[in-house]
């Protein structure tokens, strides 16, 4: 590999690096923090991130049970195939999401009050 | 041997290979907190047939692999994305190597391929659960893609270097540049 394939690769890991730092710097707030559940792009919910909840969202598709507690947001439970939603880390920063594919919902932090 | 016939053999192959490659890497699942992140194994295979059988065999050996390991190891489901990944990988690969054959290595073009993977399956994620808000995901796939894309396009060159010295590809009758 030449020295400047080297140079298009730190180049890339830089761009995505600056990419997150930048997402999270441009998200972060003071305000309070919701959650927000989407299907298809419909909000179904909104909740604060403050106070602990759990709440299941089922439709045709199937459920996901969704977590609030000290904060963080996850899905606990999951009838999909993959269980990415229920593999994905919890959820605290502004912008952050987890998605369940095959259930078309979405669940992201989001600034200010519900 | 009928180059015809020969040729349509070293494609069975590629498809075969590429769907146990496909198996093992469903087998490893990846410590990360990021959902879906995958090694990209089957890519070493996609690289391999790009540069010795050209792009329009391999969109056959990709669609071929996507289909099966679907319905094989997947669910049905995760087609859709395997296909918006690597319809647009293989589409970035083959442009790069259109374009650039003689400037860039398959290391560097097994790294493009693998970011434009994640773009491509982002991007049908997106159009499915209508949500513009997997930038953050989409960078974080990105990040992960370059360590795995190096990894592959070395081993895709190493292996081309060992296949080179067969006389495996010497009767496809197709230009042996690199």
């Amino acid at each position: 590999m030449k020295k400047n394939e080297i140079m298009i690769i730190i180049g890339l890991l830089a761009v995505s690096l600056i990419g997150i730092a930048a997402f999270y710097l441009i998200n972060a707030s003071d305000e309070p923090l919701s959650v927000r559940v989407t299907r298809q792009g419909e909000t179904v919910a909104v909740f604060p991130l403050s106070q602990d909840h759990t709440e299941i969202f089922t439709d045709a598709a199937g459920s996901n049970t969704l977590e609030i507690s000290g904060g963080t947001a996850k899905i606990v439970e999951a009838d999909c195939p993959d269980y990415i939603c229920v593999k994905t880390y919890p959820i605290s920063s502004p912008g952050e999401t987890i998605v369940c594919l095959p259930h078309k919902l979405v669940v992201e932090v989001i600034t200010g009050e519900s | 041997m009928n180059s015809k016939a020969y040729r349509l053999v070293i494609l069975s192959l590629y498809v075969a290979m590429a769907l146990i490659l496909s198996y093992i890497e469903s087998l490893i699942p990846l410590p990360l907190p990021i959902p879906g992140a995958k090694i990209g194994l089957p890519n070493i295979i996609t690289l391999v047939s790009l540069l010795t059988l050209g792009w329009p065999l391999t969109l056959l050996v990709v669609i071929a692999r996507i289909f099966l390991s679907g319905f094989l190891f997947g669910g049905g489901f995760s087609i859709v994305y395997s296909l918006g990944g690597g319809l647009l990988s293989l589409l970035v690969m083959s442009l790069l190597i259109h374009f650039l054959k003689d400037k860039i290595s398959i290391v560097l073009i097994s790294v493009f391929g693998a970011i434009s993977h994640n773009l491509g399956q982002v991007i049908v994620a997106a159009i499915v659960v209508q949500t513009t808000s997997l930038l953050l995901y989409f960078l974080f796939l990105m990040l992960l893609a370059i360590p795995t894309g190096l990894f592959i396009g070395i081993t895709a060159r190493e292996l081309m270097r060992l296949l080179n010295k067969t006389t495996i590809f010497a009767k496809l009758n197709l230009p042996q540049k690199k």
